[in-house]
C-alpha cells in the first residue's frame, strides 16, 4: 500500500467513527438525557408541592 | 464497553472530517424533531381518548361525566378529562404527568378495575383530587370560569353574596362546588371520612408499652368484652397500650383533673383546659380506674388539680403511631374553613385556654363534623402560645 492509500483508508475510518459518535449522541443519548431532565424537573415540582410549597407558574 | 470508549474518544476531539456546518445542521434539525416529537407524545397523553382507553376510567368517571353540565350544555362547550385534571401550565403539567406514574401502577395492578373496588376507593381518590384543586386554587376551573366575567345580576341574591365574597379572595372553586362532574363519594354515616382517608384507620398490631394516638373520639370500656361504656377518649390523644385482647386494647391515659365534683374530666396538663378523656361518673368512682398522684393549686382560679393516670379498654381501630398526620389535616382544615370568611388568626395568637371559647363561637358558621371539630380545637390548643413561643 502506498502512503496515499493508507491515508485515504484512515480518513474513511475516522469519518465513520465521527458519524457513529454523532449519530449516537444525537439519536440516543441526548433525547434520553432530555427526557430524564424533564422528568426530574417534574418530579422536583411534584415534591415541592407535596411538602406544602406553592410553585410559581 | 470498548465501543463506548471509542465513541468517547471520538467525541472528546475536535471533528476532523465532519464539517462544523453539517454537525450544527444535524443538531438543529434533531432538536426540532425531538421537541416536536416530545410535545406530540405529551399531548397524546393529554386527550380524553387516551384517558378512557383504561377500562376503569371509561366505566365510571367518564360515564358519570356524561350526566353533568360539563359534558353538554346550552353553550356547547365540553370539558374533557385533562381540562380539569391536568394543569395547563407547562411546569405543572410535567409535574402532574410524573404524579400520574401512580395511576400507571394502579392500571398494572388492577387497583380499581371493578365497580366495587372503585367505590371502595372513591373517597380516597376524590380526596386526593380535591387536595390537588385546593393546592392551586382550582386553577383548572379558572381556565374557563372567571370571577371577573360573572354576571352578578343574573344570580340569586344568595348566590351573589356567596360568589362575591369568594371572588374577593379569589377562592378555590371546589371549596364549595364538589361532586359536579362525578358522583360524590358516599360519606354516609362514616365518621370524619376525609380525616380517615388522610390518616388511615390505624394499626392492626400493637406493641405493649408503646405510645399511640387516637384518630377519632373513641369510647372507653371497663373490660375487653363488656358493653358498658366508661367514658370517651378525645381525638389526637396520646395513650400507652398495655395489652391487646380480641378487638380491644388496654390503655393508660395520663393527664390532670380538677378536684371538683366527681373529677371525671381528664385534661392534658396542669391548668390547661385541653380535653384528654371524659369518664362516666361510675368510672370515676370505680376503684382502680384512676390512679391519683401529686396535687397542685392553680393560683389563677384557686382550683386544686391532681395528676392522674387512667387505665381502661378501647377498641383497636383508629389508633395511630404518629400524631403529625392528624395535625397536618387539622392545619389544612383550619386554614381552609376559617379563611372562607376572614383572615384566620395565627395559631399562637391565643393561649390554650382561650382557643376553645374562640373556636366554639365560630363553629356554627362552618360545616365540620364532631370529630374534625374536636381535632381542630385540639390542634389550635397544642399549637397555641402556651406551647409555641412566638414573637408577635
Amino acid at each position: 500500500m502506498t502512503t496515499k492509500q493508507i491515508e485515504e483508508s484512515d480518513s474513511k475510518k475516522g469519518k465513520h467513527e465521527e458519524l457513529k459518535a454523532l449519530g449516537f449522541i444525537i439519536v440516543f443519548l441526548f433525547p434520553i438525557l432530555s427526557i430524564f431532565a424533564i422528568g426530574g424537573y417534574g418530579l422536583i415540582i411534584w415534591l415541592i408541592q407535596i411538602f406544602g410549597g406553592v410553585v410559581p407558574h | 464497553m470498548k465501543w463506548l470508549i471509542n465513541i468517547w474518544k471520538t467525541l472528546n476531539k475536535p471533528a476532523k472530517y465532519l464539517t462544523l456546518g453539517s454537525i450544527s445542521l444535524t443538531a438543529f434539525v434533531m432538536g426540532i424533531l425531538f421537541w416536536g416529537g416530545f410535545n406530540t407524545a405529551l399531548e397524546a397523553t393529554n386527550t380524553e381518548e387516551f384517558c378512557i382507553s383504561c377500562h376503569s376510567m371509561e366505566s365510571k368517571p367518564y360515564q358519570e361525566l356524561q350526566q353533568t353540565v360539563h359534558w353538554s350544555n346550552h353553550a356547547g362547550v365540553r370539558a374533557t378529562c385533562p381540562d380539569c385534571h391536568v394543569p395547563h401550565d407547562w411546569s405543572r403539567k410535567i409535574a402532574r404527568k410524573m404524579e400520574a406514574s401512580s395511576d400507571v401502577w394502579g392500571w398494572i395492578f388492577n387497583t380499581v378495575n371493578t365497580s366495587e373496588k372503585f367505590e371502595d376507593k372513591r373517597l380516597e381518590m376524590a380526596s386526593r383530587e380535591w387536595a390537588r384543586f385546593d393546592r392551586d386554587d382550582s386553577l383548572a376551573c379558572k381556565n374557563c370560569h372567571e370571577y371577573d366575567s360573572m354576571k352578578w345580576d343574573e344570580m340569586s341574591t344568595l348566590a351573589q353574596k356567596q360568589m362575591k365574597r369568594a371572588a374577593e379572595k379569589d377562592q378555590s372553586c371546589v371549596d364549595c362546588h364538589k361532586g359536579i362532574a362525578h358522583k360524590l363519594p358516599d360519606m354516609g354515616d362514616a365518621r370524619a371520612p376525609q380525616l380517615i382517608a388522610e390518616v388511615g384507620s390505624g394499626e392492626s398490631q400493637f406493641s405493649n408499652d408503646e405510645y399511640y394516638f387516637s384518630a377519632l373520639t373513641k369510647p372507653l370500656f371497663f373490660s375487653p368484652t363488656g358493653d358498658v361504656e366508661a367514658g370517651t377518649l378525645n381525638v389526637a390523644t396520646k395513650v400507652k397500650v398495655l395489652e391487646t385482647n380480641g378487638n380491644r386494647v388496654k390503655v393508660t391515659i395520663a393527664g390532670w383533673r380538677k378536684k371538683i365534683g366527681a373529677s371525671r374530666v381528664i385534661y392534658f396538663d396542669f391548668g390547661i383546659n385541653m380535653l384528654t378523656a371524659q369518664l362516666s361518673i361510675e368510672a370515676a368512682k370505680t376503684e382502680g380506674v384512676i390512679t391519683p398522684f401529686e396535687e397542685k393549686e392553680d393560683e389563677l382560679t384557686g382550683l386544686k388539680w391532681q395528676r392522674v393516670e387512667t387505665t381502661l379498654w378501647t377498641e383497636k381501630e383508629y389508633l395511630l403511631t404518629e400524631q403529625q398526620p392528624l395535625w397536618d389535616y387539622a392545619r389544612t382544615t383550619f386554614r381552609k374553613s376559617c379563611s372562607v370568611c376572614h383572615t384566620q388568626p395565627d395559631e399562637a395568637h391565643f393561649d390554650a385556654n382561650t382557643w376553645p371559647g374562640m373556636f366554639q363561637g365560630m363553629i356554627a358558621f362552618v360545616n365540620m363534623d364532631d370529630d374534625t371539630q374536636a381535632l381542630v380545637q385540639k390542634y389550635l390548643q397544642t399549637h397555641s402560645s402556651t406551647f409555641v413561643k412566638k414573637e408577635h
